[in-house]
């Protein structure tokens, strides 16, 4: 963890949460697998927290970490706020991919 | 079955796994001398002592001070520092837990936030405290992020449609606090006054500041209840 790995995306780059499952510890939520959304900002890089949970810090993955912003009408098909209404969760590189590569 | 008196049997709820796994793990600790017993209460006494008063004094001084705003803004974790608050060493122990970056967001007549945590309930304690006990509901975490404007309706507030609600779900190492809107009727005000509006619920983002609103105030008995509720 001394080198600071290069961002595969950039701000306002559409992006698409791998729809995997998870056998033991994940932060990324069940309910943004699959979905797309745009990068707002970068997050300092850290462990993911797959490793991380279980003490594996020095071999542990090191990757960039993104704020992803998410309409929440393409979230939840029958959302019943407004267009306007947004959210916004951050991902590990781990866990995304440019839009359109994901099968849902 | 008699008693000397007639107060119910005291019950004590069974304990959930994670506070047999807290009671565990914090044992073993002080078996083994990484801390004690009045190094664990003392903790947890400094903890549940911190307040969202820092919260409201970050918002209030932005509110008059568009420098401290500014770097409030741009770096949360260390413009904290200007009000006491060091969130990598908040223990001045400086454990690898307690690694957390601080962001601030700003409301604005178009954008309104609103803090939740889906996955447990991740809150910037050392500038709002201890949790309100909804906040950690699952009713209140899946609901947040699902259904925002009911949720904040519950709550009393009422946003209009071309009003962005932006739910944050810290899900990873950020914490996050609302910076609301300056509310009128509150020009020419100290710091102190402003602070005083500023209540723990507008950080959260499920209220609004109010100029005849504070955190410490009686709030008065509705009028449509109890027929006026004469004493």
């Amino acid at each position: 963890m001394t080198t600071t790995p290069t961002p595969r995306f950039q701000v306002g780059d559409q992006v698409t949460v791998r729809d995997a499952t998870t056998m033991f510890h994940t932060r990324t939520q069940g309910y943004v697998r699959g979905h797309t959304g745009t990068v707002t900002e970068h997050r300092p890089a850290w462990i993911v927290p797959e490793d991380e949970a279980f003490g594996i810090i020095e071999n542990g993955r090191y990757t960039p970490f993104y704020v992803v912003r998410f309409k929440q009408t393409d979230l939840w098909p029958d959302y019943t706020g407004f267009e306007v209404d947004t959210l916004e969760t951050e991902c590990s590189e781990l866990w995304l991919e440019p839009a359109g590569k994901e099968k849902k | 079955m008699s008693t000397t008196h007639s107060h119910a049997p005291l019950k004590e709820s069974p304990l959930t796994e994670f506070e047999v796994l807290e009671l565990a793990v914090r044992e073993l600790a002080i078996e083994k001398g990484l801390f004690s017993a009045d190094d664990h209460r003392r903790f947890a006494e400094w903890a549940e002592s911190r307040t969202y008063t820092v919260g409201s004094r970050m918002v209030a001084r932005s509110w008059l001070d568009p420098a401290f705003k500014e770097r409030l803004l741009r770096d949360g974790t260390e413009t904290s520092k200007e009000v006491g608050v060091d969130w990598l060493q908040p223990t001045g122990q400086g454990t690898p837990s307690d690694y957390t970056y601080f962001y601030v967001l700003e409301n604005t007549p178009k954008l309104h936030n609103v803090i939740v945590c889906t996955l447990c309930s991740c809150y910037p304690r050392p500038v709002l405290g201890m949790s309100p006990d909804w906040y950690r509901t699952p009713n209140y975490r899946r609901r947040m992020v699902r259904w925002p404007r009911q949720v904040l309706a519950e709550f009393g507030l009422h946003l209009p449609p071309d009003v962005e609600v932006r739910v944050h779900d810290s899900n990873q190492k950020s914490r996050f606090m609302v910076m609301p809107m300056r509310p009128e009727g509150t020009e020419g005000w100290s710091e102190d006054q402003l602070a005083a509006i500023v209540t723990r619920d507008c950080l959260i983002g499920v209220a609004l500041p109010r100029a005849d609103v504070t955190a410490s105030q009686v709030p008065k008995q509705p009028k449509g209840r109890n027929g006026g509720n004469k004493r």
